[in-house]
This record gives C-alpha cells, structure tokens and sequence, in this order.
C-alpha cells in the first residue's frame, strides 16, 4: 500500500514538472546566437557588391573571354565555350549569384527607407538595375517584379517580359538620380565604390542609364533614342555623368582583406591555363598599346596569340598567356569606367542622337582607357590607322572603330563585350572552322536546369513567350 | 493530434492485447496435462503424521531408517502440493533423502550441511535473481531478489547453479558454509541471453519482439584496427559501414537497415554506458571542404567513437530498427548501438591483465599502372625537360602519353641540381615510384587493467597507451585513455556505480583527403612514370628554404615531402564520458534510478601551410577550439511483479532532460607575413574569425509495460513524449512536443506447443514503432542574418528560408522474426524481416534561386526501408579438444523514395566538378547515381563519331550505389590449447565512380590505356550513317588520349564507374594459450599469443584501391558528411598484420 502511495505522489510531482519546465527557455535557446534578426543598410552593402564583382570577375574569365575571343581554353573535349560549345551547366552561377545579391540590396533599400537615408535607397535602386540589367541581358526573360519573395513564401515567381524588365530599370533609375540631387554622403566603409560619395553614385547611375538606353536602343517600344537625347542635349545638369577616369565605377581590390582578389587565391596553373587568342593579342600589337604589357605574357620574345576556334585535332602550339599579376590587379574590379561612357556617347553621336562630335567622345575615350591603366599614351596613337576617327566613315566603319576600343576597355567587365556584340556584331571576331552551334554566337544563356523543376509552371510560360530554351534563342533587343 | 493519437494507439493496444488473450487460451487448452495429483496436508505438520497420512489416504507404502527423527515439525507452503514438492520439502528441512521407487517410498538419514549466500552475474556484478539450486538433479532452491540463496545439502555433494544465459557453476560443499559467493558467467551462445536494451534495461533475449544483435569485447580486439568500429564488419547482419578512408583516425559512419533521411543522417545512436555521444564528444570534428579541388582539403580528425578504448568494451548490443531503439526517442529512429564497458569482477585480491598488442599495415591494392610509356602530351615523339638541343620542353604536364621506353636517353631532370640535366641520361621507368613514397604503418596498443571487488564494491581501472604512425611519412597519432569503474552497494536497498573515461588522442600531422593540392593522392595519380620519388626529396629549391618548393614538373600538383613535412594537421583531442547512477529498491520490486550522463570533447586543432603550396601562395595558419558537450540527466522508475503463477508484468517509468552545447572558434590567417613561421600574430592580412554556438535542449518523458505469460508470451508496449527545443522559435513552442509508441511481442513456440525433437528452440516475434524526431538542427525555425567573417560589422541574408512551423519526422517501422535452434543449440537460424517510412522529414528544399534564395527548410518526403537479415550459426564438431563453429550473416535492403516535395527529384550528393549526382527520385533508391554517359544506340552499342565514343548531353541513370545484399561468413575451431579463426564477408550489386581511375587513365597512366598507342584504335560500337541507321565503327581514332579520355575520363560518368562488389578475407586469427597446468606452475591466470590478420585478401573488379570507400566531403545539402557514390582520391587500401599477447596475473 505504502508502495502505491509513493508511486501516486511520484508521478503527481512528474506530470506537475512536466507542465511547468518541458518548454522552459524554449524560446529564448531558439535565438540564434551566430546571427542577427535585423540588419543596417551599412553592414548589408560592401559585401554585396564586393560578392557581384567577384562573380562577374569569375564569368568574366570563363564565359566572355572565350566567346570573345580574349582567351581560348585549348582542348578537344566537350563543353568548350570557345567553340560556342556552351553546356546547361554553365547556367547556374551567374543566375543564382546575382539572384542571392538582390536579396541583399533590396534589405538596403529597405534599410535606406527605415533609416531616412535617400542615398542607400538610391545606391540600391542603381546596384538592383545594374545587376537585373545583367540577368536580363544574360537570360531575356526572368523574374523581375515577383523575384525575391522567397522569406514572404513566394517561392514560384512568374517570369517577367524583357521589355517590362527595362521599363522597370528605367523608371527605378530616375528614382535614384531624383533620390541624390539632396542624398548626403554615407559611411565609406559601407561603399568600397565611391567611399559613400553620393554625387559620384549620381554621376554612376545615369552612365548606367546610358548603357542600358543604348542597348535597348534599336527597339521602338521604349523609344530610348529620345531619352538619350534629353538627357546628353536637352537638361545634362540634371543628368550629371561621369566626367573622368576617377568618377569610373571600379571596385579597386586593394589585396587587403576583404578586399582581396578573387582571382588571388587560384593556383597560378588554372590563370594561364587559358591561352591568349591572336584577335585579343593583335589589335593590340598593331596599336603598339602599351596596356598589353599589363596583361600578356611575352612567349619567345613576343606578344602572340592563337587563333580561336581551330579544328579539333589541330591545336596550334600555345603562345602568350594572360599575366599571373592580373589575378590582385585592382583594375580588373571593374563594374562601368569612364571611357565606356564615352563609347556610349561616341556611338549615340554617329547614330545623331546628339548634336555634339563624335569624334571628342571617341578619342577621350580611347586615351582614358589607357590613362586609366597609369600607362601613357602612345605618340600619335590616335593618327594609327587602325586607330585614327575619321568624320566620313560609314555608321558600321565607325561602329567598328568605337566598338573595337570599347572591348579592351570592357576587359574583364561581366559579360558586357558579349552583350555589346551580340547587339551590334562588332568587333568583328574572326570565325574559325572549329566552331560548334554552326559557327554561331549564343544569344543567349539557357535558363538553369533546377528552375524547370522547381518553378515550373512560371518556366513554362516563359518559354512559350520567348521562345524554346537553348542558347540561340534571341531576346527581345536582339530581335 | 496527440490526444488524436494517443487514442488510436489505445486502440491498437487493446487489439493486440485481445489478440494475445486468444492465442494463450488456444494454447493453453492445447497443452499436455502431467500427473498433478494434489495432496492435502496441514501446514505444520510432523514427520510421523505425514508418513501416517501417506500411507492410509494416498495408499504410498513408506519405509524409513529406525534413528530417523519422526517428531520433527514440517513447515509446509501450502496445504495442497504434489509428492515431489512434499519430498523436496522433507528433505530440506529433516536433512533426509526420500527415494521414490514407483509408489515405494524410502526415507533415509543423511549428513547435511547447510550453505546459504548471493549468486552474482559475472558481467555487471550484481544480485542475480532465479538461479536455480540444485543438486543430484533435484532442484532445492531459487534464489530471490536479492540473489540470496540457502539450501542444505548432504556433505560433500556437488550443488549446481543454472540460470539460462549463464554456464553452469557447480561447486561442492563439505561443511556448513555462510555467505558463499557464486559468480555466474554469461554464456555467448546460451538459448536465451541476457541482452541490454534501451534506456539500458537488462531483459532476457526470449522476451524480445525485435532482432537484437551482441557482439562481445573480445570480438572487437581479436584483428584490431585503427578505428575498432570496423571489427562490427561482418559480424551484425544489416550493419553498413561508410568508412572516410581519411586516414589513420578516419571515421566511420555507423548504418543500420538502410538510409532512411535524405538529409544524409542517418547515423546510429551511439551510447556507451548510458551517455549518447552521437552529438556530443561523437560529432565528427572535420575541417575542410569539399573533396574535389575546394579551396581547402577535407582533414579527419575522427570522434569520440573512434578514441573510446576497445579494451575496455564489454560487450555490444546492436538495436536495429526503430522498434528496438523506440524508447531512445527521437535519436534512437536509425537503430542504435550500446556499448558496456568492462565493470570489475568479485574475486580475491586484485586481478592485473596486460595486453600488448603490434599491428603492421601494409598497402595491399594498387592501380595498374603501366610502365611502357613515359611523360608528354599526345603525339610527343621525343621528351626535353626545358627547351634543349632536342626540341621544346615537354616537361610541364603530368600525362604519361610521352615516347616508350625503349633504351634511348633524353636530356632529364637532375635532381642535384633542381633543374635540366646537361647530358642526355637514359630513358626510363620507375615502376616503384609512386609506392615507394609509402611506408609501413605501426601500431602499438599497450595496456594494464587492474580489477576487483567484494559483494559490496567492485572496481576496475584501465590504462591504454596508442602509437601510430601511418602509411604516409609524418603521420599518426597517440592516444592514451585512463578508465575507471566503480560500483558500491551502500546498502541492501541502495546502490551507487560511476564510469568515467578520460582520453587524450593527439596527432603532430594527420593527412587531408580528397583529390587537392593538399592531399598526397593527387599527387600520387599526377607522378609521372618516368620520375623517381627520391628526386622529391629536397623539397625546397636550394637556398630558397621555406619560400620555393621544388618540383621538378607541372605545377598543378605540390611536392609530397613538402606536403607530409611541411603542411600539417595537428589535433589535441580531450574527451571525458562518463555517467553516475544510483539505484534504490523501496521493495522487492519497487526501485528507482536516477543518472547524470556527461559526455565532452575538447578539440585544439590547427593547420599549417608553407609558403609557395599551390592553393596558398604566401602560407596560410589556421586554429580550432571546439568544445562540444552533452549533459544527460534521467531517471527510471521501476515496477516488477510475478501476478501470479504464469503472469508477470512490469512498469517503469522516466524522464529525461539533455543539454547540448557546441562552441567553436576558428581563427585563419589566409597569408603570412615572415615564411615559415605558423602563429597568428605571423598573419599578412586580417585575422578572420569563423565563430559559431549552439545550444539546444530536448526533455522527455517515457515509459514501458511488460507482461509475460508462463515465460513463452511476451508483450512490450512503450510510450515517449519528446518536447525538442530545436522545433521552438522566438514566439512559439507549439511544435515542439511530440509522443510515439512502441508494440512487441514474443512467443516461445517450442514452450508452447511440443515440436519434433531436433528442433531445440524456437520463437516468434512481431513489433511495431512510431519514433518522431525534430532533428538535431538547431535555428531553422527564424530567419537570421548571417554575420560576415570578413567584412567587419558586415552582415547577408541567409541563402535558407527559415520555417517558424517546423514539425517532427516520424518513421514508422513494422517488424517480423523468427528465431530457431535445432539438434540441441549446435545450429541456430535468425530471420528477421521488416519495413520502414520516415514520412514528413525535415529537407532544405532547393528554390529557384529567383526567389532570393537557395533553398527553403520543409517538411516533405518519405523514403520506404524493406529488407531481410539472417544469421545463423552452428556447431559441426564439438568435442572435448576439437571444436569447430561457423557464423553466417546475411543481408539485403531494398530502399525506395515514396514521395518528395512536389515529387521533383533532389540531389544528395554531387560528383567531382559537378559530374554525376546521387539523386533521390520517387519510385528510386536513394543511392540512384545519375551521370552522362555513352550515347547508345537502339540495340544498346556505343555510338562512335570520327572515331570517338559520344557521349550524351543530358544525365542518365547509370546505377545505384547502394549495395544490394551483404554476406559473410566466420569459422573458429578451438583445438586443444590453439585457437584459430576466420571472416570473410562480401557485397553485392552497387556502382561507385572513381576518380582515381578516371585521372590515371585520362593522364595514360594505366594500361587500360595502352592499346592503340600511335597506331590508331577502332574502339567497339556502331557509327551512325546518313540516313540515321547504324553500321559497325570503321574510323581509326588518331588521337589516343581524347579517345581514351571520352571513356574512361571524368566527364563520363557512365564510363568511371565501376562495380564495387567484393569478397574480402576480412579477419583471421591464430592463438595460444598456456594451459592450466603450465600456467599454475608460473603463477599466473592467463596467458594467450596471438598473431592476426585484417583486409588480408580482397576480390574485386574496383580499379583503384578499395571498393570499400566512403569520400569526407559536403553533400548537396551543405552538410560535410560521409558520402558515399563518389570515390575523390582515396589513399590506398591497407593489410594489417599483428601480434597480440595478453597476460593475466
């Protein structure tokens, strides 16, 4: 009896327990002590963009330095991109990067609001039409007004049209330019751009703005000419660009943690693994440009390339490579320079979108190229014959003469060269007999294998707009 | 939901009870009525009246000695028994023998001694209960709860002590003797072990409705390893290993019946005495990334499981499914392995064992590499190590697609000088390169074990000395663990033991893994046919020390000495485990025991790299503190009762609280500013900080009923509430607590019903589980910003959405078995089917990445478990020099994805470089691997274009990595003083790629891929023509090394892969021992020599080292893990040979 007694009392005093403490702490244990529930647009910015740059730098090397004939990553094997031999594979690293960073720059914008800091928000505005305008010009139709709603359970969003795409870019653009007529200045250490300056993110917004104008510029729809016009000719005050080499959006790796190359850390083998391609070597020799001794190795006594593009089987024996000293330079961090925008502007000044001669925008910006690398420009550069403007050439004469110096200076910047040739078929690369997708250049990159499956119907519909899933599909400002 | 289930678990409850009622009452009726003729006598009652009584109701004729005292008083138990229990009882009590000659009845006076005292069982030292007494082949007594016994005896007879499970001990007593102590030993093999359950019950194996599995110490010790959990190879049928093959203290992970969680755990629950240690001291404590030229290679530092001391281990109980393991909660749903340590034993004075052992490893396996052929590139005709008279350098690639040997000299590298050589030197091979780098491993395992006891404490302490030094030069490790065990009877109703292990395991180097630049195996397929490993030697270039290695060839691959030398890993490892549990009995069959469990690990570890090593130009330092923890804090009560005659039922109940901590700080400094110097403060840059904590929390409650009936039906039913912190967030615990069931039943058919006589034994047994888990994940319930480790005060999103209503798993598992043994035990057979879902798991689900992130937490999936065990063993020859005894295992699981989110297939584990994935796919195993392979054609030939094998552009599936069934077989034959014995298991029906391979043979290495050479090869398939139909290939492929990189290189997934059947001659062992006679005259207890044998043999097809391999790496899901599917550079496969002497004093 005495036994079933203390057995009652027991478990009485179990279940009371029980009750009580089976969930104490519970919910204070379930804080994450390695994390914070709640960010600044500061701690959020640096990384960001530090994290695009290196993805770009990273595609740069093994996408657009193959298609475009910069380096030629020799071998007979399949998935050789220099012979537009571009696998499903290749799709996944920039559409996730560039994705996962948008994350990040929207909680600046966000940040930008909560901390009444118009210069946050509009720094976020430019980074998110920057980074979109590169998901689009890679993919052509992607998620765009649904895209990163992923913390709210928005895990299927809908795919959005190109020409939308860059409305949206154009419309959040102007915001930004109206946000920093009054933006003060932020933390330097939040911007490893422009040290928190906000004139020249202005200054960067709206050189992006022409960019991306210009791209689009063939399509109607958008009637972009017109808005190039506005704002070279009509109201330039009110679009303040970038007005030299030091307003250029570069992120200058400075090989100080965090601020270090990603390139740094590759073993020297897998940097010169790839070959120089005699296109990218050439021109430059021809123009007796001195930024090749900043990016070539000499091989027997002389900068050589190799023709891209020859006959599996018949590899030509490997010449210059590019220099192990590239992998810290600080210039490869390059997002938008000044001499690009001067390309742009040369371009629009041939094509009459503005009264002013091309010729000015064209010469700054092939010496500003130079300049830039801390090299002098050659005597007489801009007389060389390959080199030298001339007021009476045709529009296609002159857009090979702007677009042959606009590849050096998009060395190593995302995939603009790409974009830039998939738009106007220059420079003209020379072809050779061992191309694969019939001597073709991609349009395109096709969509990651992972979205069909996990965002299926919203894949769906987008290719049946755009048209089937492969890498010759054009987007919509190819057409 | 609880309440929804708790009801429907009553409801299945009284099913099964009514189910049982009725066989008992069919088997009852059914069963033999003996002569129970009941005699009716008073309680106390003369000799004389009983005689009297005897004689004229029940008609016995009685004769007796004339001396004999007839006025004595019989205390009678009750007024009815039977003629046997009424001579028992005389016979006891008058200290006479009653013979019973068919109705006659003869009483006659002996001279009696009366003995009384505690039988203990021989492996934990306590009380046993239910020994029965006997002597002369009658039974005299039981002994109680106590294990007190009191009996009399005629003087001199010899008094037996038989419990099942236990040898018999017979002891003959000449006087009356007090407080005699009885040790029983447990018997291996007996009909009905003693076997130690969940929560640590001790239950009889009889009354079991599951397949347990007990591999004893001595198993574990016989062929010793580096890592002793590989001594369970073979010998547990439905046990899996997957070994990291990551050096002399690589880890294995443990599997029972299949991998059921696609997030890869699927360990089993370790528990040694008592304590988890899976997540606390266990957690492996790796470093690294991925396996496949990652910025760091993956470095195994192994866990508490490898550095507890398998001398110390007593025995083991494998707990296979979720039913044997239901009342571990949530941890205990992948089955669950029990570890006793060694306790000390009741004897006189002190017991002293030393055992020496010496164990030699040898590499066993190599590739076959071919030697005809030196370095270059396709098509070099000649080779000049830099630019020479004889053309341009081909010195700077790794491919052995260069000239033959064939007698001419070249202008070569010369080591003394570290460049080209000036004169032409002879062209040719050295075969023993690559092997000769290696070295014979050593391992010496010294200890001392001190033992003894009293009734009242018993102790035993240990001491283990480990020294190792690996295949490869510079590697090893020490470990040293002091083990103490104590058990005190404070009083007759209390009880207090304590265990603690403390181990010290450190290592100056041990060896990263995988296929990098840190990793010796990537060197080792890149060394050229044509290089001597002695021109390594000098690892830095002259007067360049500690800033330019020497490496004479392509620079993809570092120096192997600067490697072993100079990169090192070193680990300082401190574990403590340990428990103290205290027991007290209210009454009889009333107690409770209450416990704290401590298991902790303390891990110092750093790497460091020189300058000038290919992934760290400027040299790198880096350092770990790791403090993991576990507190366990339970208590069991218990209820036992024998209701009456044929029933008897017990009840316990407990609870639990655990705390996990886990903190670990990693320093780096990615460059150094002075070369060759490895502190901190030596950093280039930023010293980068990688902190991270955890700490969760899981209570628990639970309970178990038992009913037996006539000891041949049983039936468990437990029950278990977890409330598991992990499942809380900031604002809610209302997922956190979840309950489970647990049925079994047994039926010992051969009690119940009579069965032909060779069958000695036999027994049914059925169980059914529900285990919940809410993993061990903590923070995927809120969504957090991750703190930068770079950027100071910087922060980002986290690539993983939260889920603030995360849920338990559950698995549920059906099993049946069967357990026969005929021709008196000499063979015995186990079967065991069963069946598993583990529904609702806990899975980062892979998002499109335009949502912002990469992949979101959920509750989805269920992967099915279906599989067949058998074990068997027999006795051929057994005699009194001779004996011989076989072991046979069997298994096969069969395991299926029943369903996943939106059913889309999602990748476990990817291959190098993204080639290949292990896909789990509904309707498909979830070892499925998935990879390009060769483009067929309709009749299934290799199409072939220009002469080169095609392959395809999407993946297909190219087989499944798990294996299909695993046998093995053991033999051991005692003769006389000499002990011998063998293992050999084998494995059937998987697929694994080798990177090895494909890299040997896409550099020419191997002399798959000499035929051809120069020639031209017309490989074996069909060519497509124009009009789509498909003659046989015609076209001589040119190009032999593009020909054999399509097959057999990394890119074809289909054609790197490779069957890993084996056989393997896993064990064997020859012994010694002095006999009796020889050791009485030395004075000393015993002494056994023995030399032995592991992986001395093995079969199989696999082209690199070791069919056997798991790959130290992260899985799809971020994780690092175990994997399995992908062999990434494994070190070669080892033979071990040893000498082991034991002394007992």
């Amino acid at each position: 009896m005495r036994t079933k007694i203390r057995i009652i009392y027991l478990v009485t005093l179990i279940l009371a327990l029980c009750t009580t403490s089976c969930t104490k702490d519970f919910k204070e244990l379930s804080v994450n002590p390695n994390a914070v529930d709640h960010p600044l647009p500061q701690a959020l910015l640096a990384q960001a963009i530090a994290d695009i740059v290196g993805t770009n730098m990273n595609r740069s090397q093994r996408l657009q330095n193959e298609l475009m004939q910069v380096t030629v990553n020799m071998g007979d094997g399949d998935g050789k991109i220099f012979r537009y031999d571009v696998r499903k594979a290749e799709s996944d690293y920039l559409y996730r990067n560039w994705y996962l960073e948008l994350t990040n720059l929207n909680d600046v914008y966000k940040g930008g609001i909560e901390t009444a800091s118009p210069t946050y928000q509009a720094i976020a505005l430019i980074c998110r039409s920057w980074v979109f305008s590169l998901l689009t010009d890679t993919y052509g139709d992607v998620p765009f007004t649904k895209a990163n709603q992923g913390k709210d359970g928005l895990f299927t969003p809908k795919f959005d049209k190109q020409q939308d795409i860059y409305a949206g870019i154009f419309a959040q653009l102007e915001e930004a330019n109206t946000l920093l007529k009054t933006g003060a200045n932020v933390a330097s250490s939040s911007d490893p751009v422009f040290a928190g300056n906000a004139a020249k993110w202005r200054k960067f917004g709206n050189s992006l703005y022409l960019r991306l104008l210009l791209r689009v510029s063939a399509k109607t729809e958008l009637n972009t000419p017109a808005k190039i016009t506005e704002m070279i000719d009509t109201s330039p005050s009110n679009y303040p660009v970038m007005a030299s080499n030091d307003d250029s959006a570069i992120l200058r790796w400075t090989g100080v943690s965090p601020y270090v190359s990603p390139f740094a850390t590759w073993r020297p083998a897998d940097w010169y693994t790839p070959k120089l391609a005699s296109f990218f070597v050439d021109n430059l020799n021809e123009w007796s440009d001195p930024r090749i001794g900043r990016w070539a190795t000499l091989s027997e006594g002389e900068y050589a390339g190799i023709p891209s593009g020859y006959q599996p089987g018949q590899a030509p024996p490997s010449k210059s490579t590019l220099l192990t000293s590239l992998q810290t330079e600080a210039l490869l961090g390059n997002i938008m320079n000044y001499s690009e925008l001067q390309f742009i502007l040369a371009e629009a000044a041939a094509k009459g979108w503005t009264t002013k001669p091309g010729k000015t925008y064209y010469e700054a910006g092939a010496t500003n190229a130079i300049t830039l690398w801390n090299l002098t420009v050659p005597a007489g550069y801009l007389g060389f014959q390959q080199v030298k403007w001339d007021d009476t050439y045709t529009l296609d004469q002159k857009m090979e003469l702007i677009h042959k110096q606009k590849y050096y200076a998009l060395f190593f910047t995302d995939l603009e060269q790409w974009f830039e040739y998939r738009r106007t078929g220059h420079p003209v690369l020379p072809t050779g007999p061992g191309f694969f997708n019939g001597g073709k250049m991609p349009a395109r990159l096709s969509y990651p294998t992972y979205v069909q499956t996990s965002n299926t119907a919203s894949y769906n519909a987008a290719v049946a707009a755009q048209g089937a899933d492969d890498i010759n599909t054009k987007v919509w400002w190819q057409k | 939901m609880i309440k929804h289930m708790y009801h429907k678990f009553l409801l299945h409850l009284s099913k099964l009870c009514l189910c049982l009622l009725a066989a008992m009452f069919v088997l009852t009726a059914n069963a033999q009525v003996r002569d129970n003729d009941q005699l009716t006598f008073n309680n106390n009652v003369t000799i004389a009246s009983i005689i009297d009584r005897l004689q004229s109701v029940y008609k016995y004729k009685v004769s007796y000695d004339a001396d004999l005292n007839t006025t004595k008083v019989i205390h009678l138990p009750s007024t009815r028994l039977r003629l046997d229990e009424l001579i028992r009882q005389i016979e006891q009590q008058a200290a006479v023998n009653v013979k019973n000659m068919g109705g006659n009845l003869i009483i006659k006076q002996l001279d009696m001694v009366s003995v009384n005292g505690i039988v203990y069982s021989g492996d934990d030292n306590l009380p046993l209960m239910g020994v029965t007494i006997s002597s002369n082949k009658k039974v005299l007594g039981v002994s109680n709860m106590g294990g007190k016994f009191s009996v009399r005896i005629s003087s001199g007879a010899n008094v037996s002590f038989s419990m099942i499970g236990f040898e018999l001990q017979t002891t003959a007593f000449a006087k009356n003797t007090k407080d005699a102590k009885i040790v029983m030993n447990v018997v291996s093999n007996a009909l009905n072990e003693v076997v130690v359950t969940a929560l640590g019950i001790k239950r009889e194996e009889k009354a079991l409705g599951y397949a347990v599995t007990k591999v004893k110490g001595e198993q574990l010790t016989d062929a010793l390893s580096n890592n002793w959990t590989d001594a369970l190879s073979g010998k547990v049928a439905g046990l899996n290993l997957i070994r990291s093959n990551g050096g002399p203290s690589g880890s294995n992970k443990i599997i029972l019946r299949g991998e059921s969680n696609l997030t890869g755990e699927n360990d089993a629950l370790i528990v040694v005495d008592g304590v988890v240690i899976n997540h606390g001291s266990g957690r492996r404590t790796d470093t690294g990334n991925g396996a496949y030229l990652d910025s760091e290679s993956p470095v195994d530092f192994g866990s508490g499981l490898n550095d507890i001391n398998p001398e110390d281990i007593q025995d083991i109980t494998v707990l296979k499914g979720p039913s044997a393991a239901a009342l571990y909660g949530q941890r205990g749903a992948n089955g669950a392995v029990i570890i006793t340590t060694k306790s000390g034993r009741i004897k006189k004075g002190i017991g002293v064992t030393v055992n020496s052992n010496t164990a030699f490893e040898q590499i066993s396996r190599w590739p076959d590499y071919q030697n005809e052929y030196g370095q270059g590139v396709d098509g070099d005709n000649y080779y000049s190590f830099g630019a020479t008279a004889d053309g341009a350098s081909t010195r700077s690639t790794s491919s052995a697609w260069g000239p033959k040997f064939d007698g001419q000299s070249y202008f070569q590298y010369d080591p003394v000088t570290h460049t080209g050589g000036t004169t032409r030197t002879p062209w040719v091979a050295y075969p023993n390169a690559r092997k000769d780098f290696f070295e014979t491993g050593k391992t010496y395992t010294n200890s001392v074990t001190l033992d003894g006891g009293t009734d009242k404490t018993s102790v035993r302490f240990s001491a283990t000395n480990v020294k190792n030094t690996w295949i490869l030069p510079n590697t090893g490790y020490g470990r040293n663990t002091v083990a103490l065990s104590a058990n005190q009877k404070v009083t007759d109703k209390l009880q207090i033991n304590a265990k603690v292990s403390y181990t010290n395991k450190a290592s100056d180097n041990l060896p990263s893994t995988g296929y990098n630049n840190q990793s010796l195996m990537y060197w080792n397929m890149f060394w050229v046919p044509n290089g001597d490993v002695n021109w390594l030697k000098d690892y830095w270039l002259p007067g360049k020390e500690n800033i330019n290695q020497s490496y004479p060839f392509s620079s993809f691959p570092d120096n192997p000495y600067l490697i072993s030398y100079e990169m090192l890993n070193k680990s300082t490892r401190n574990d403590v485990l340990g428990n103290i549990q205290a027991t007290y009995n209210f009454t009889k069959e009333f107690s409770i025991m209450v416990r704290t469990a401590l298991t902790s690990s303390y891990d110092q570890r750093s790497q460091q790299r020189p300058y000038d090593t290919e992934k760290f130009r400027k040299g790198m330092f880096r350092t770990q503190s790791i403090n993991t923890q576990e507190i366990n804090n339970d208590f069991l009560l218990r209820y036992a009762k024998q209701v009456s005659k044929d029933w008897s039922a017990s009840v316990s109940a407990g609870g639990s609280m655990l705390v996990n901590t886990y903190n670990r700080a990693d320093l780096r400094a990615d460059s150094l500013l002075y070369p060759g110097v490895y502190t901190l403060a030596n950093k280039a840059g930023v010293l980068v900080a990688y902190p991270y904590q955890s700490k969760y929390k899981i209570n628990s409650f639970y309970g178990i009923a038992t009913v037996g009936y006539k000891d041949y039906l049983f039936m468990d039913v437990t029950g278990r509430n977890d409330w598991n912190g992990v499942l809380a967030s900031a604002t809610s615990t209302s997922n956190v607590s979840f309950f489970y069931p647990s049925v079994n039943l047994s039926a010992i058919i051969s009690e119940i019903v009579k069965l032909p006589s060779f069958i000695s034994y036999a027994k049914l047994r059925g169980s059914y589980a529900s285990v919940g888990s809410g993993g061990q994940d903590p923070y995927l319930t809120s969504y957090n910003y991750v703190a930068s480790a770079t950027f100071p005060g910087g922060l980002y999103n986290p690539t993983l959405v939260a889920n603030p209503d995360l849920r338990s798993l559950r698995t549920t598992s059906a099993e049946i078995g069967a357990d026969v043994r005929f021709f008196g035990s000499r063979l015995g057979l186990d079967v065991a089917l069963y069946k598993s879902n583990t529904k609702s798991q806990i899975l980062r689900n892979a998002l499109d990445p335009a949502t912002g992130y990469n992949e979101a937490v959920i509750n989805a999936g269920d992967v099915q478990n279906r599989g067949i065990e058998i074990t068997a063993n027999g006795t051929p020859i057994k005699g009194k020099s001779f004996n011989w005894s076989i072991n046979y295992t069997f298994s096969a699981n069969s395991n299926k994805v029943i369903s996943l989110t939106n059913d889309l297939p999602l990748t476990l584990q990817s291959g190098p470089g993204g080639r290949g994935q292990v896909v789990a796919q509904v309707g498909n195993s979830m070892g499925a691997l998935f990879g390009r392979g060769y483009e067929r054609a309709p009749d299934g030939q290799i199409v072939y274009e220009n002469g080169y094998p095609q392959l395809t552009d999407s993946v297909k599936y190219i087989g499944n990595t798990i294996p299909l069934w695993k046998m093995s077989m053991g033999h051991q034959f005692r003769y006389k003083q000499f002990s011998m014995s063998f293992l050999v298991d084998a494995q059937y029906g998987a697929v694994g790629y080798s990177l090895t391979a494909a890299v040997l043979a896409e550099q020419g290495k191997t002399t798959n891929t000499l035929p051809g050479r120069y020639n031209g090869i017309i490989g074996n398939g069909v060519i497509m023509n124009t009009d789509g139909t498909y003659r046989p290939n015609d076209v001589v492929a040119q190009d032999i090394s593009t020909y054999y990189n399509a097959h057999y290189g990394r890119d074809n997934v289909e054609g790197a892969t490779y069957s890993t059947d084996f056989i393997k001659l896993r064990e064997a062992r020859l012994d010694y021992s002095l006999s009796p006679k020889m050791l009485s005259k030395l004075g000393l207890q015993r002494v056994t020599l023995g030399i032995y044998g592991r992986d001395l043999l093995t079969v199989t097809k696999w082209p690199g080292f070791d069919p056997e391999f798991g790959t130290l790496t992260t899985n799809a899901q971020g994780t690092p893990t175990i994997a399995r599917g992908f062999e990434l550079g494994q070190f070669p496969s080892t033979r071990t040979f040893g000498v082991n002497l034991t002394v007992g004093f």
